[in-house]
């Protein structure tokens, strides 16, 4: 016959507590090892910042790099850019009906391009074609014990390998963007023309209206911190990367994931910070 | 081995009470637990034990890849082990290490990666001239100069290893660390390393420290042999010694039985 014992509350009291002890002990590492991270990242940016012109002095390694990174991530750039444009053209019209004039439809494109797609779309896109890219390719080299002959050869990877791909990131954000921008705004402009009824002459003195160099300043300011986070982020989680495949697949994720927060992150620090008290 | 003088009170790297941990998903894992050793300027040294006993622990500590938890690391008279040793290049430069897949650099042509120190380390030096002491290694460890232009995918495991070793010398070290030269290798071309292993100390006059479970290649190019036993070096002899010890944890290793005690009988 079963029996319906109810259990002793002290022993349920001293699990409960033992349990939260645990957990709070987790949360506790968890943030630490955060925090020692976030430590990690920013004592490695100043250490590499600090390698810039022995790199430069390097140039046909930052050229393979800008080549490798920057020159082959075009027809990606070529593909989203000229169908965000697009897609931005159509909904701007559909909510433009027969409430604001057709006139400000390139106006609102291009801000919207300029100050928000443009950069952060850019910088996502290439946080899964430059981010995971460095890390995959560090981690490999840390799992192939590269980096360890590299320092036994006195060859210090952060100057070798870090200091070129971070170079080259903060470089090529700026002048894949101004390009993305560029074309994000043609799509808009030829699916105006061609499939929405919008003149030519319409949509580009509409460009032109509210037009403000300022844009562009914010935008590629944009571009160069999430080129900066995007290539630091990626050397990071490769050279912190665990053994195996297993290792560099999560190196890789790790990368992709958190260069799209902080992107997410630092554009709104930096439009709260550029774009708060203008036009006031 | 035969032929080159080694005086016993000159020791070139002393290894002092050393400890060292890690964590893994299992907890805390001691690999080193008090290793004591000294290696002589001059001689070849082999560390046997089994695998994941800590062998390439030894020698990344040697070479400042890593830092003890406990007891000291000291190259040519300087405690390296310290974390605030600034001087971590100066000695380095002395030391060369072979690593177990070779870890040649896979973007580089072999020519590349041998030139690759020489290039950065001597700056302006004539490319007439790195080109002549490529060929030159690349003799050394038996390639055609032809082999400069290929890439390291394009070779194999026992040519990956001779180009790493080319690469190792190119800097000149006083020191060379061979990590495990012979694993994954056919007999003979096992054989071939322990030769170049043997040529080089003989050519080059460096202090060789090998660590491998490879007990033909530990007899072959071993002036001592010590071996590591849980975390401790319970031995330390000649290829001789080590044939004759009645140590039984040593002669179950030498002769691979996977019982002690039919050893100790």
């Amino acid at each position: 016959m079963a029996t319906n014992r109810l259990p002793d509350p002290v022993a349920v009291l001293e699990a409960v507590g033992e349990q939260t002890v645990r957990s709070t002990r987790k949360v506790a590492g968890t943030v630490l090892d955060m925090l020692a991270a976030v430590g990690g990242v920013f004592a490695m940016c100043g250490r590499i910042l600090w390698l810039f012109p022995q790199a430069l002095g390097d140039p046909e390694s930052v050229m393979k790099q800008a080549m490798d990174l920057g020159v082959a991530s075009l027809p990606l750039i070529f593909v989203t850019s000229l169908f965000v444009g697009m897609v931005s053209a159509v909904s701007a019209k559909y909510q433009f009906r027969n409430v604001v004039p057709l006139k400000y439809l390139g106006t609102s494109v291009t801000k919207l391009v300029l100050l928000e797609l443009g950069p952060v779309l850019t910088a996502l896109v290439m946080s899964g074609r430059i981010g995971s890219s460095i890390a995959a390719q560090i981690a490999t080299m840390k799992e192939k014990e590269e980096i360890d002959a590299m320092t036994v050869l006195d060859l210090p990877p952060l100057r070798y390998l870090a200091a070129p791909r971070i170079l080259v990131g903060i470089l090529a954000l700026p002048v894949l963007t101004t390009i993305s921008c560029f074309l994000a705004i043609a799509g808009a402009w030829g699916v105006c023309v061609i499939g929405l009824g919008v003149t030519s002459y319409t949509f580009l003195s509409g460009t032109r209206l509210f037009f403000s160099g300022y844009d562009v300043f914010v935008m590629e300011i944009k571009a160069l911190v999430f080129g900066l986070l995007i290539s630091l982020l990626g050397y990071y989680h490769g050279i912190h990367a665990g053994g195996g495949a297993k290792g560099v697949g999560e190196a890789t994720m790790k990368s992709v994931v958190s260069s799209s927060v902080m992107i997410l992150l630092f554009d709104f620090l930096i439009a709260f910070l550029l774009l708060r008290n203008t036009g006031s | 081995m035969p032929g080159v003088q080694i005086d016993p009170n000159d020791e070139i790297i002393q290894l002092r009470h050393l400890r060292k941990s890690f964590w893994t998903t299992e907890g805390e894992q001691q690999v080193l637990q008090d290793v004591t050793l000294s290696i002589r300027r001059g001689e070849t040294m082999v560390v046997i034990g089994v695998s994941g006993g800590g062998k390439s622990v030894i020698l990344k500590h040697m070479i400042g890849l890593l830092q003890p938890d406990g007891g000291e690391v000291v190259v040519e008279g300087r405690v390296i082990s310290t974390p605030d040793y600034f001087d971590a290049a100066t000695i380095r430069r002395k030391m060369g290490m072979l690593f177990q897949m070779g870890a040649l650099f896979d973007s580089m042509s072999v020519g590349e990666n041998i030139a690759f120190a020489l290039r950065e380390h001597n700056e302006g030096i004539p490319e007439d001239s790195v080109d002549e002491i490529v060929a030159r290694l690349l003799g050394l460890i038996n390639l055609n100069p032809a082999f400069a232009s290929k890439m390291p995918s394009e070779l194999s495991g026992g040519m990956k290893k001779r180009v790493s070793l080319a690469r190792t010398l190119a800097v000149e070290p006083e020191i060379v660390l061979y990590d495990e030269p012979t694993t994954g290798l056919d007999p003979i071309t096992a054989d071939v390393i322990n030769d170049l292993i043997l040529d080089t100390q003989k050519q080059f006059h460096v202090t060789s420290v090998v660590v491998t479970h490879d007990m033909v290649s530990a007899y072959k190019v071993a002036d001592r042999i010590a071996m590591l036993y849980q975390g401790h070096i319970i031995f330390v002899g000649t290829p001789d010694e080590v044939k004759n010890t009645r140590n039984p944890y040593v002669q179950q290793f030498v002769r691979g039985q996977r019982k002690l005690e039919s050893v100790a009988e």
